[in-house]
């Protein structure tokens, strides 16, 4: 038996990822006071919500082997549909959710659709869903900007779900149900057929084949699963910013990949955590709301990530070549 | 049907090809009709034609990676980095035009080098190295303009380049379009270059065994894009006039799409430059006729996500079918 | 030894060109160990597919447990008891031992995967088998040794009754061999059937019970293991006759000089300490059974795979080859065994896949001269008689054989001194081989040399000056035409490595 390292027994990249985001948080304190406030810490965790919640979705589809790119114009998608039907509809909030997830697992189901069923190949397929939502969230809200329900007012009860405000104290009780979230979806990765088959089908598709699992239906609710989850985190976005923006959302999707492979999960597939996500996705945030406190424009972030992922995905294939010389 | 495919013209020209001609006439006149006439007009044509210049080098560039079986969909935002980095040398540093116009070149350069490195010579999947090419582009962009959107000079103010768009009335830019049309025909189908870049992407490792380095021709493949998208730069800004930082993927799919109805297929080894100048002319029309018919932007975006679904299976198709 | 739980009658069965199984008779009873054995394309493998359903029988019967069965598939017979464990180890290397071995049938406590059953459950099946593996290890950690074992384990999960081994021992190491003697035997012990394919005869010595020997498809017959010796088994394995006349002796010249020297090459585990030489206008010959290393010896000389150590010289230089661009640019050229993978590239045409590895000689400036590269193409279609409708036609539509004079005019367009010339003749027809055996001796008589690896014994002796055999990676022995015979050669390709 081999002897695990002390870092392998902590988790490994996770680990390091970990300490990353300790350092990083350290780093922007050390050097801006503005961040070290409270509000600013909530701040980042009402904005890391939909990130985590894409993210986790997104995590199905690597593991597979593939990708989902649909999931950042998704989610403005959902939210606009859902948004349009609450605000000029007249719909009671929960049923415009109700339609936003809805949206969601159809969007998801059809790529999953092309994917396993017609052959395309992931990027392609998912990239122009990515361009459909973004026609069909414009087209549900007219080219308006849509603002669900403020807080206080009828129907927007549904923000506190986020964050709860108390006399002016601000809790922010979104993590929470993020938390929840991710135990759930590490058990389902874990612990179900779902999950499990995931990771075979990522692993290798002809073995799984040939043991009799239907790839088909396990590889279509990879890309359900992801859809669900860019529904999901079209409703935290929509509830922690006041308007959602018709043709935005091209790039989150990016945020959220790059944080699910820098939190461990292969860009080739087969191997992956929610855990690392998880924490993957906080590297992202907090350079996206920390680079503006040291003076830096927000769009650097851009750059860094980009540069991040390709690290990240350097990293695993030195690795995976070092593995093969051994 | 498969006597007129064994006609000798009908073969030299390609039946695909033909069928795609057919297909953009009677959209042409199926726009006219449904515009009431509208769309007759030359006007429109011109219109037309200033999307495809710059979809058209975006679709030549992407049609070389494509042919080593790789992707890349930083194009778009490609584009707008480089005339938005040129943009912004022009009218804040005052460099010459011409300057202006070589720097937004080497931009396309620069991440067409960067691209190819990383998928040649490191295996990252094209994919990756794209997702974080288009964010990277578009945030040199923003952090380069701070954020400002560029206005190139109109013809008035001494904006000659514009003049490679259109002199008077005439196409120039069209003239100019299949001059670099014709050069890349030839790059992939009479130079080492091209018959490296087609036969790596339809078996790299026979390629590998001939003792071929395939790694410098793939990457080859990814510059000679940027090149091209760097151009795409310029015919955009001679066209339009402002340039926004932020934006430019929808024109990836554009691009795509216009590739693979054109017959390049997503497997690699297979590729067509006729086939992609009539595919990006096709998207460019229908482009304008989704306009003239008077829906919007949103129902280019959707309508161009179809096709390239349906473009791409008809291939996976065909390639079942082989097998 | 039991009662007979499987009986194959006269089993037949033609591919297009081929006659696979010429009504061969194979039974396995309980409790005992029968190998199968048989050369490179005997028909053992394409037998145990008919069992197991991979590939439908043209006539004969198959009786299992009393009853005449047919299964539909891999899957129907493992789920009636018989299991194949591969050769080609399928796996899912991210998950675990136990997830692996009780794929696609997990254990469930509501909707939640009972992995602490399975690890159970694998735990036990590993102790019955007397192995230590942690079932919750990674696949992908474990040797391949270890592996195998994970496969034999899946397939007494299935509660199997008969299991078949197709060459279990080729991956594995001597201690790791003796671990699985030992499995197989506690399997006989439970009254299990085991069919035991494999190239080392002194394998076959300890631990089967009779052996069945394969022939060209047909059944040669069956004998008890504890009866016969090596000699009595090596015989009905060649005892052919060889219609296609021998060489008798070599045609190179005693003073020949020697245009490639290879010392001590190692790479990996299947080239170990291979030495040799190539003398000008040599057909030498490298024989040797499935996964002897031969390939990966030609494969580390011509630089496809990295090598460890070793050096080559050509023409008495030494050279540095860590690339197929030095091998190509040191005048060797390289006839991949897997053409369709290696060797050509199908979406081009005749013309393009000769000029592959010139491209520099047929430009005019910068542009390729096509007239040019058709002419050469269509003086090497003429030279070999290449079947093709012009040089303009795709490679994907010819035949098998003239692929393969399409990747061989690729190395003559290039004037390669040294020919790697993998398997020159799978997979190709009877008149396409024999023009291929002409134009290898023309190439000789003109003074190119030629390595010729070569899985068929008359192809070997009919074609080589000189002849090495390879067995597990590693050179045991040499020998000249004059004095090569199928059994010799056998001896050293089955030999007992100490």
């Amino acid at each position: 038996m081999k002897q695990k390292s002390l870092i392998n027994r902590l988790g490994g990249q996770k680990f390091i990822v970990l300490l990353v985001v300790i350092a990083l948080f350290a780093f922007f304190c050390a050097l801006s006071p503005d961040f070290r406030k409270v509000t600013t810490f909530i701040d980042i965790l009402s904005k890391s919500y939909y990130l985590i919640f894409m993210a986790i979705g997104v995590t199905f589809p690597l593991i597979t082997g593939g990708v989902d790119l649909s999931i950042g114009t998704g989610l403005i998608c959902y939210s606009l549909a859902g948004g349009y039907l609450i605000v000029q509809k007249g719909v009671p909030t929960g049923v415009g959710i109700l339609v936003c997830l809805l949206f969601g697992i159809l969007i998801g189901f059809i790529n999953g659709w092309l994917i396993a069923v017609m052959d395309l190949p992931a990027f392609l397929a998912t990239l122009c869903t990515c361009m459909i939502t973004r026609g069909l969230g414009s087209i549900c809200s007219k080219s308006m900007g849509i603002c669900w329900p403020q807080n206080g007012t009828p129907g927007g009860e549904f923000r506190s779900i986020f964050k709860i405000v108390v006399n002016r104290n601000q809790y922010p009780v979104g993590i929470i149900w993020a938390l929840i979230v991710v135990a759930i979806m590490a058990f389902v990765l874990n612990h179900t057929k779902i999950g499990r088959y995931t990771f075979a089908i990522g692993s290798n598709k002809e073995a799984a084949i040939l043991s009799g699992i239907n790839v088909k239906f396990y590889h279509i609710m990879s890309y359900v699963i992801s859809g669900f989850f860019a529904a999901l985190a079209a409703v935290a976005y929509s509830a922690v910013f006041t308007t959602v923006q018709p043709g935005t959302g091209a790039g989150f999707e990016l945020e959220a990949i790059g944080g699910a492979i820098i939190g461990g999960v292969s860009a080739t597939g087969g191997a992956g955590s929610i855990e690392g996500t998880l924490i993957g996705v906080f590297v992202i945030c907090l350079l996206k709301t920390g680079l503006p406190f040291i003076g830096l424009q927000a769009n650097w972030q851009q750059i860094i990530t980009g540069l991040v992922l390709i690290g990240a995905v350097l990293v695993d294939i030195i690795k995976r070549k070092k593995e093969e010389a051994v | 049907m498969e006597k007129f495919k064994q006609i000798p013209i009908v073969r030299k020209i390609g039946f695909n090809r033909i069928v795609l001609v057919v297909v953009m006439i009677l959209m042409y006149i199926f726009f006219c009709v449904g515009t009431k006439g509208n769309f007759l007009g030359y006007e429109r044509i011109l219109s037309a034609l200033n999307y495809a210049y710059f979809l058209g080098f975006l679709a030549l560039g992407v049609t070389f990676v494509i042919a080593t079986g790789g992707i890349d969909f930083s194009i778009g935002p490609v584009m707008f980095c480089a005339a938005l980095v040129s943009g912004y040398c022009l009218t804040s540093f005052g460099v010459p035009i011409v300057a202006a116009l070589i720097i937004s070149v080497l931009v396309g350069f620069l991440f067409g080098c960067f691209n190819g490195y990383l998928v040649a010579y490191w295996n990252v999947p094209p994919f990756i190295v794209s997702m974080a090419g288009m964010n990277i582009a578009k945030g040199l962009a923003s952090v380069f303009t701070k954020t400002q959107s560029v206005s190139w000079p109109q013809l008035a103010q001494g904006g000659w380049f514009r003049y490679l768009v259109k002199v008077g009335n005439i196409p120039v830019g069209f003239i100019i379009f299949i001059v670099f049309s014709i050069i890349c025909a030839i790059i992939l189908n009479q130079t080492k270059a091209g018959r490296y870049i087609l036969s790596l992407g339809s078996n790299k490792e026979a390629v590998r065994l001939s003792g071929v380095d395939i790694k410098k021709w793939e990457m080859l493949a990814y510059i000679i894009c940027g090149t091209l998208v760097g151009i795409a730069a310029i015919f955009f800004v001679g066209a339009y006039t402002t340039v926004q930082p932020g934006y430019g993927d929808q024109y990836n799919n554009e691009a795509i799409a216009g590739c693979v109805m054109g017959g390049t297929s997503m497997a690699g080894g297979l590729a067509s430059i006729g086939g992609t100048v009539i595919g990006v002319l096709i998207i460019a029309l229908l482009q304008e006729g989704i306009l003239a018919l008077g829906f919007t932007k949103d129902y280019q975006l959707i309508i161009t996500g179809i096709i390239v679904v349906v473009a791409v299976y008809a291939d996976v198709v065909a390639r079942r079918r082989k097998n | 030894m039991g009662e007979v739980i499987l009986t194959m009658k006269d089993i037949d069965k033609s591919f297009p060109g081929v006659h696979a199984l010429d009504h061969v008779n194979f039974e396995v009873r309980k409790g005992e160990v029968h190998a199968l054995m048989g050369e490179n394309g005997a028909g053992k493998s394409t037998l145990m597919k008919v069992l197991t359903g991979i590939y439908t029988k043209d006539s004969g019967s198959i009786e299992y447990e009393g009853r005449e069965i047919e299964f539909k598939g891999a899957r129907e017979a493992q789920d009636a008891g018989v299991v194949i464990v591969h050769q080609e180890l399928n796996m899912l290397g991210h998950l675990t031992v136990a997830q692996n071995i009780f794929i696609g049938r997990e254990f469930k406590k509501g909707i939640k995967i009972d992995d602490k059953k399975m690890n159970e459950e694998a735990a036990k099946l590993f102790e019955r088998l007397h192995i230590d593996i942690d079932p919750t290890a990674t696949m992908s950690d474990l040797t391949v040794g270890k592996q195998q074992m994970c496969e034999i384990a899946k397939a007494i999960s299935h509660d199997a009754k008969v299991i078949i081994f197709d060459e279990p021992s080729a991956a594995l190491t001597e201690a790791e061999i003796e671990e699985l003697f030992k499995i197989i035997r506690d399997l006989r012990e439970q009254q299990l059937g085991i069919v035991y394919i494999s190239h080392r005869m002194d394998e076959i010595k300890v631990i089967t019970d009779r052996v069945t020997v394969m022939r060209d498809g047909g059944y040669v017959g069956t004998l008890i293991t504890a009866d016969c010796t090596k000699d009595d088994i090596i015989n009905m394995m060649v005892g052919r006759v060889i219609y296609e006349d021998p060489k008798t002796q070599s045609m190179v010249a005693k003073d020949a000089p020697v245009v490639l020297k290879v010392e001590h090459l190692n790479a990996g585990r299947m080239v170990q300490d291979v030495s040799f030489e190539l003398r000008k206008g040599e057909i030498l010959g490298f024989s040797g059974l499935m996964g002897a290393g031969r390939t990966e010896t030609a494969r580390a000389i011509f630089g496809a795979d990295p090598k460890q150590s070793g050096d080559i010289y050509i023409n008495g230089e030494k050279v540095e080859i860590n690339s197929p661009q030095d091998a190509v640019k040191n005048g060797i050229g390289y006839l991949s065994e897997d053409r369709k993978r290696f060797g050509i590239v199908v979406q081009k045409t005749v013309a393009e896949n000769s000029t592959m590895a010139t491209m520099e000689n047929f430009m005019k400036g910068l542009f390729i001269n096509k007239r040019k590269e058709r002419a050469a193409a269509q003086d090497y279609v003429d030279q070999l008689a290449t079947k093709t409708p012009s040089v303009e036609q795709l490679v994907v539509n010819l035949s098998g054989g003239n692929q393969q004079k399409v990747v061989i005019a690729k190395w003559l367009v290039r004037d390669c001194d040294i020919l790697i010339f993998d398997e020159p003749t799978r997979g190709i027809d009877v008149g396409a081989k024999n023009e291929i055996y002409k134009l290898m001796n023309r190439l000789a008589s003109e003074g190119k040399s030629i390595i010729m690896i070569s899985s068929e014994m008359t192809e070997i002796l009919r074609m080589s000056d000189r002849i090495v055999v390879m067995c597990e990676g590693k050179k045991t022995g040499e020998i000249d035409i004059s004095e090569a015979t199928q059994e010799n050669i056998m001896n050293m390709a089955t030999r007992e490595i100490g």
